[in-house]
């Protein structure tokens, strides 16, 4: 168990710039999810935590200690990949226990831990078979069984869920979490996935090029993103974002004119007259509404059982709208759309910033 | 029916080749059990076949054959030489050009195949004088040096196409679980590298077994050359023991095709491994 600390961390490949400045406190036992599109620099800060990559500038502590010219192996942290790297010449005991037979443990006291592990994570019966012989979600299991027969301080997971089928995924997902819950060991876990993010962490880093555009916790990151990259990151379906323009009147009202249409802003928003900004409703956050402000045509109707989700255009800007229960609905009906001031996001339209 | 019309082109194709391929084995083979007489005879079949050229070879019964067992002692010998210090060489360059990223290794790689563009005949005049320099002449080190100098570049090409087939993350996963680059040697990539090995092994082996030229070079004494050697001194004379050449070339055939045999599943794994850059 232990805290990690990032502080100002920089990372170039040759002139590319990957990491301008990254800085990031990871309490004990937390479980930090960092997330971003392909490319934002997340899996290079998992590597310099790993002791993989090269720290360009900056500092990484493990425990209070800079591990920056500390081997990996002297870091006391265990990895999962995304391609499990199980040794493909092993079995799955010995896979488990190499990194104890590394360390010189007794064979006694190496059996002991592997076979505590695979309890844990149901692997008994496929201890002596090869990796081979396993399917993707065994695989995945003994890769995780390896971290954890180290006890280390730090697990550290590389997408490790980007190679398994949808329904696996899911199920590994709550695996993943429930080991957490009972080993309350320090970990960092990198996807692009959102809906893994939002699941497991305990706290989200949301990563854009290089930067974190924004750290908190899953709900807060859903109900009010600091900026626009993040309000259109997290959450599925994606938010709907359009242009509009902000107006105030001498009364302290304020509203949207977007898509042809008022659209309600809370009056304490910031920005002031005039100011073009984006306009952000999540999919739920919308009603088909008779007699509403916003008339829009249905393009699309998806029956997903519990919920309902709508394709429909407005003033020619394609929404969604997601809807309790079945709607009596039809593509090409004409319908109106209402919304809550209190769950509208407002951004400038120059710099995504919230207002 | 299509399938039977190409098996049948096929067929057709394959038994002349099997046939031209054949056919000078076969030859050595008659040759070796006739009699001096008959030897020439032209029969597809002699009419006395006899095992009695073995038993020359083997009790040394004859002048060209005074030295048998000590010169097939030295082909075996250098040829086992070359291919473990191939191995061992072209082993230690791939896993550092190719897993330890050593700067430079790859030019280091690219300058040794560079070295085949010289034809290995035009290097033996040079490479007699580098062993005379050093007193190798006349040894079995000599050739063993100079083997493993011609099979090296290749090896060392092959494996580490081989290797860079090997994931990344492997040794990623094995330098985390606490392994020195050593230990990622040998736990990770020598078991890992097995069929590439294996085939490599053996090319060097028979790439060495096979010499002529070098091995004429650099070893002249009866007692110090190869067998290669000696079956050209055969026909050296004018009334050349015909049978007994072919018997003794028979019997030198024999290693390495047994060699081959045993090894044939990593043979073809192994030599095409490295073939293509995937």
């Amino acid at each position: 168990m232990a805290t990690v600390a990032f502080k100002s961390i920089h990372k170039s490949f040759g002139a590319t710039k990957v990491l301008h400045g990254i800085s990031l406190d990871i309490a004990d036992g937390e479980f930090m999810v960092l997330v971003g599109p392909s490319g934002c620099g997340k899996s290079t800060l998992l590597r310099m935590l790993a002791g993989l990559e090269e720290i360009s500038a900056g500092s990484i502590a493990i425990d209070g200690r800079e591990v920056n010219d500390v081997e990996s192996k002297d870091r006391d942290i265990a990895m999962v990949f995304q391609s499990y790297a199980l040794y493909p010449h092993m079995t799955v005991r010995d896979n488990m226990g190499f990194s104890l037979r590394l360390r010189d443990f007794e064979r006694k006291l190496i059996d002991e831990r592997v076979n505590s592990a695979a309890r844990i994570l149901n692997l008994v019966p496929y201890l002596e078979r090869f990796p081979r012989e396993l399917s993707g979600g065994q695989r995945q299991r003994v890769a995780m069984g390896r971290a954890i027969v180290r006890d280390p301080k730090v697990f550290l997971f590389d997408e490790p869920l980007s190679n398994l089928d949808a329904k696996l995924r899911v199920a590994m997902r709550a695996e993943i979490k429930a080991l957490h819950q009972r080993l309350k060991t320090t970990t960092v876990y990198v996807t692009h996935d959102q809906v893994e993010a939002m699941t497991m962490a305990d706290r989200i880093a949301v990563m854009n090029e290089g930067r974190i555009e924004q750290l908190g916790e899953p709900l807060e990151l859903y109900d009010r993103p600091a900026n626009l990259f993040v309000a259109q990151f997290i959450g599925s379906p994606a938010m709907n974002v359009f242009d509009g323009v902000l107006r105030r009147n001498s009364g302290g009202e304020a509203w949207v004119e977007a898509l042809g249409a008022r659209w309600p802003v809370a009056p304490e928003v910031g920005g002031s007259d005039g100011q073009k900004v984006k306009y952000g409703v999540r999919p739920e956050h919308l009603a088909v509404a008779p007699g509403a402000a916003v008339p829009c045509e249905i393009v699309v109707v998806e029956p997903m059982g519990a919920e309902t989700e709508l394709l429909v255009q407005s003033g020619g800007t394609p929404l969604t709208v997601l809807i309790h229960g079945r709607p009596n609905v039809h593509p090409g009906d004409r319908v109106a759309l209402a919304t809550e001031a209190a769950h509208v996001h407002l951004f400038d339209a120059a710099s995504g910033q919230r207002l | 029916m299509k399938r039977i019309a190409r098996d049948a082109w096929l067929y057709l194709m394959a038994i002349p080749i099997l046939l031209w391929t054949l056919l000078p084995i076969y030859h050595i083979f008659l040759f070796s059990i006739s009699s001096k007489d008959s030897a020439f005879s032209g029969a597809l079949w002699p009419a006395k076949p006899t095992l009695r050229n073995f038993e020359t070879i083997a009790q040394q019964h004859h002048f060209y054959l005074h030295h048998f067992w000590a010169q097939i002692w030295n082909s075996l010998w250098i040829a086992v030489a070359v291919g473990l210090i191939t191995l061992f060489v072209a082993t230690c360059a791939a896993f550092a050009i190719s897993r330890l990223k050593v700067k430079g290794g790859r030019a280091v790689m690219n300058l040794a195949l560079f070295t085949y563009f010289i034809p290995a005949a035009f290097l033996a005049i040079p490479m007699y004088k580098a062993m005379g320099i050093f007193g190798l002449l006349n040894s079995r080190w000599s050739l063993v040096l100079a083997m493993v100098t011609l099979a090296a570049p290749y090896a060392i090409w092959v494996l580490k196409q081989a290797s860079d087939k090997l994931p990344y993350e492997l040794d990623e996963a094995a330098r985390i679980d606490g392994a020195t680059p050593l230990q990622l040697f040998r736990l990770v990539y020598l078991p890992l590298m097995t069929p590439s090995l294996v085939a490599i092994g053996t090319y060097a082996l028979l790439l060495a077994w096979n010499e002529y030229l070098y091995a004429y070079l650099l070893l002249s004494h009866e007692r110090t050359i190869t067998l290669a050697v000696a079956l050209g001194h055969f026909i050296s004379a004018d009334d050349s023991p015909w049978e007994l050449l072919m018997a003794t070339g028979l019997v030198y055939a024999l290693p390495p095709a047994a060699i081959y045999y045993a090894f044939r599943g990593y043979m073809v794994s192994g030599l095409t491994s490295g073939a293509v850059k995937a």
